[in-house]
């Protein structure tokens, strides 16, 4: 808690938002519990306000004050995020810019937009699609593209896509003294000073509030198709994939789902004509013969790692489906256990170890006694357990914490990451420590150097000095 | 002036540690290839990467190459080529260019530089495949970022920071990429006579088909006549590039498509893989431009659709001369000897209302010194440039000013 001086610097500051913001501000503590927490175990951290912001100024606005007063500034989107980097650790200023949602500019000659930080992903899609675009960075929740950003979000088309690092072609942000800073273009990013647009993109709001964004979209293929795989063994549907992108084929997708996966995804998205078995789903982009092309070569891997036919879905409304089935994963393991809270795991590995590593990882969720599915974005190396836990019970807590321990030191041994996607908050604070001991003297410095007050979401990512 | 040469990172980092004891400024260098390249220095001493050599790891099957920054880019060009792989970002040679033609580049000079070649519009910029390094900052201390795994999201991005800082913020040692097979088969149609605009359309109009066109250029027809293909330079026009790739059973059909997507009357001519493969790399080492060597070069980035009108209106005020590439977004400008300032002022104020910016890769280092190299950020990102600098080199020991004064 902030001690006396701090703590009337904090009051005043709170009493100047209110005052600026009227409705658009509040203490209620349901309002401030909402906004202390993501979708994951992490219990809320409240913060002593929230403010909701429609523009940038305010945004600037928030900051200015906070800056003189040194309160702490978590901006919130859509509350999605997995490693607790909404919790307010030192209590402050939630900003929420769920209202900044208006997309400012679509260039589609160009392939690049412009959208406030609020925009959601699909809210993006639905505005591009009627001018023949898409936005492919699709984590599983409906984030925003502010949130993405923030944690450098990736998902199901990184494969061929890249993730949020890729294509953010610049961003509008609220420094840490109250001031605007906008960085990168139009322009395809070649020599123009430091890469300070990649530095704020996963910096997980620790060196500012982004509030509009620069995206490089892409032109929706002429010929899309999803196909669904079944394999006798969990090595077999790893192998297809990691061959798939061994040879070049420019596939879109492939997602792993293992048999618990898949039996929780038929229950809850009512998935109809699938075994609950070891399965890959696929997506290809093209035109028709390239996508032709694609199915064939991979259909061959298919065939000879175990694989069973090819349930198609060439329809959008079929692969809308599926798709929205692969992106409630995380729901659907959920209900595996009604009651239960999950913690998100995820380790990346070279592509070459993948299949030893999900393999170990398998026999130790079977020693652990724990339910936990697993689902990988198996193209780049990353998947997920999602462990399922009653987070007021301890014995099950250091099981969980076991498992996850042991999967980040397997990973880690073969030059992997404790985080491919869901970044570092601060559940991950003490792993990132083990993988980076080296770095973290120099994102401290870099922090310092840009916020020496420390003001913008402390705590995340490193842990203060 | 010494030239310091250690051969490992532990002498890199005492080197730099002794210069930062001393409060002396190092300028840093690789093969040195791209030797004056940037605001010129006055540095006591230099210190050599180049006797850091050699591929440390390369698993074909894990997409993933790791070498010593002071490797040879022929050595790693090679080791993939040997698997049928490739860097995804099709690296550029300046050497013809900068006039530094004995000297062999090196991997980590590339880094320092984030050159990308024509497919940057397909692949992306090296900054983009690359995962991991490590470096020595501005008081000695080695650190490493990233890793080999294709996805990381641990921590504040310094790959990409450290990537195109041109080893203002650290002296690269070890670097990490993802690589991409190398595609089966390729072929250019070149399509004749079109003027920029009419150039710039076709090309944004061919990307935003699904055919996957890997490189979009656009070359006037003094450019093309200056070209070693001889259908490129017997076109007696300008001709606008269009690169296909693909596996070799599938690029016919490619092929097709984008010629019937260009137009019956179109007139394109077909380049097979061996006349495509040196016309793309003429554009990509920018060969087409090194002669006459008096004339400053530019390389300037902006909208794609903004481009060719740019093109236009820059070759027309500066008496200049050069072309398109990344479908219309990468304009290269040779600016003849008798503008003062190498036509800065025309471009840079050309540029703030467009959007963009606009590097002097080649001129006399008189030049360098009195204008701006690079695009001179707002007062607000300057400042920030500076704390970052502060943050990784606060004695100002690493390639000091080579971008900006003060940094």
């Amino acid at each position: 808690m902030p001690d006396g001086l701090e703590h009337r610097g904090r009051e005043r500051a709170l009493a100047l938002l209110a005052e600026r913001f009227g409705p658009r501000f509040s203490r209620a503590p349901a309002v401030r519990a909402q906004h202390g927490r993501g979708e994951a175990w992490h219990p809320a951290q409240p913060p002593d306000a929230v403010v909701w912001c429609a523009r940038t100024e305010e945004v600037a606005a928030v900051v200015t004050v906070c800056a003189e007063h040194r309160v702490p500034v978590v901006p919130f989107g859509a509350g999605t995020s997995l490693e607790g980097q909404l919790c307010c650790v030192d209590g402050g200023v939630s900003v929420d810019l769920a209202s900044m949602n208006r997309v400012l500019e679509i260039n589609a000659a160009d392939l690049d937009v412009a959208v406030e930080a609020g925009v959601t992903r699909t809210q993006l899609n639905s505005d591009l699609r009627d001018q023949g675009l898409f936005f492919p960075i699709d984590p599983g929740a409906d984030a925003t593209l502010g949130g993405m950003a923030a944690t450098r979000a990736s998902g199901t088309n990184a494969v061929r896509y890249g993730t949020m690092r890729d294509n953010v072609l610049g961003v509008t942000a609220v420094m840490p003294d109250g001031r605007v800073a906008r960085f990168g273009g139009r322009a395809r990013k070649s020599a123009a000073g430091y890469d300070l647009t990649r530095l704020l993109v996963g910096s997980e709001g620790t060196l500012g509030v982004v509030t509009e964004l620069r995206l490089q979209v892409h032109g929706i293929p002429e010929a899309i198709a999803a196909a669904v795989c079944g394999f006798a063994s969990l090595e077999g549907a790893v192998t297809t994939a990691i061959e798939t992108v061994q040879a070049g084929v420019p596939v879109a997708r492939v997602e792993l789902l293992d048999e618990l996966q898949m039996r929780a995804c038929i229950a809850f998205s009512e998935l109809e004509g699938y075994a609950a078995a070891p399965t890959l789903f696929f997506e290809f982009h093209g035109t028709p013969a390239a996508v032709a092309e694609q199915a064939a070569t991979v259909g061959g891997l298919a065939a000879a790692n175990g694989g069973g036919a090819f349930a198609w879905a060439t329809l959008a409304e079929e692969r809308n489906r599926l798709w929205r089935a692969r992106h409630d994963v995380y729901y659907a393991a959920l209900a595996l256990r009604p009651g239960a809270q999950a913690i998100a795991t995820d380790v990346c590995v070279p592509i070459s170890t993948l299949a030893e590593v999900v393999s170990a990882t398998r026999r130790d969720i079977a020693a652990s006694g724990l339910i936990a599915p697993v689902v990988g974005h198996v193209g780049d190396g990353n998947f997920h357990l999602q462990l399922l836990v009653d987070p007021a019970d301890p014995d099950e807590m250091r099981r969980a914490e076991a498992l996850h321990a042991a999967m980040v030191d397997r990973a880690l041994a073969v030059g992997g990451t404790c985080t491919g996607e869901h970044g570092v908050g601060i559940g991950k604070l003490a792993k990132v420590a083990k993988e980076h001991p080296t770095a973290i003297p120099y994102w401290r410095a870099l922090k310092r150097a840009l916020d020496p007050d420390g003001i913008m979401n402390p705590g995340k990512i490193f842990a203060a000095d | 002036m010494a030239v310091i040469a250690p051969t490992d990172e532990a002498g890199v980092a005492a080197a730099v540690r002794a210069a930062h004891a001393d409060d002396r400024a190092l300028e840093l260098e690789g093969g040195g290839s791209r030797r004056g390249f940037g605001r010129p220095l006055q540095t006591a001493d230099t210190l050599s990467l180049a006797g850091l050599g050699g591929i440390e790891l390369y698993e074909p099957g894990e997409l993933v190459i790791r070498a010593r920054a002071g490797t040879p880019l022929t050595e790693v060009e090679a080791a993939l080529a040997a698997e049928g792989q490739m860097l995804p970002f099709e690296p550029p040679d300046y050497r013809r260019l900068l006039g530094n033609d004995g000297a062999a580049p090196t991997i980590g000079g590339l880094v320092a530089a984030n050159l990308s070649g024509p497919a940057r519009i397909a692949r992306g910029a090296l900054r983009d495949s690359l995962i991991g390094v490590r470096f020595v900052d501005g008081e000695g201390r080695i650190q490493r970022s990233g890793g080999r795994v294709m996805k990381n999201v641990t921590g504040l991005d310094l790959v990409k920071l450290v990537a195109g800082a041109h080893g203002t913020l650290g002296a690269l040692t070890e670097v990490t990429f993802k690589v991409l097979p190398r595609p089966e088969a390729e072929l250019t149609l070149a399509v004749p006579g079109l003027d920029p605009a009419r150039a710039g359309a076709a090309m944004t109009g061919a990307l935003a088909t699904p055919l996957e066109v890997a490189a979009a250029a656009h070359l006037p027809a003094e450019l093309a006549a200056r070209s070693t293909v001889p259908e490129v330079a017997g076109a007696g026009t300008a001709l606008t590039l269009l690169r296909l790739e693909s596996f070799a059973d599938f690029i016919g059909g490619r092929v097709a498509r984008l010629a019937e997507h260009l137009g019956a009357d179109s007139g394109a001519l077909h380049l097979e893989a061996g006349a495509s493969r040196a016309v793309w790399g003429e554009i990509r080492d920018v060969t087409l431009l090194a002669e006459p060597r008096d004339r400053a070069v530019w390389k300037i980035s902006t909208a794609p659709t903004a481009g060719t009108a740019l093109f236009e209106s820059l070759t027309d005020e500066l008496d200049g001369e050069g072309y398109l590439d990344w479908s219309g977004g990468l304009v290269w400008l040779a600016v003849p000897p008798h503008q003062d300032d190498a036509g800065s002022a025309t471009i840079r104020e050309a540029l703030a209302a467009l959007g963009g910016h606009a590097t002097l890769v080649r001129a006399p280092a008189t030049l360098r010194a009195a204008i701006d190299v690079f695009e001179p950020p707002t007062r607000q990102v300057m400042a920030l440039t500076r704390r970052v600098k502060d943050a990784f080199d606060p004695k100002r020991i690493l390639n000091p000013g080579r971008m900006y004064a003060g940094v």
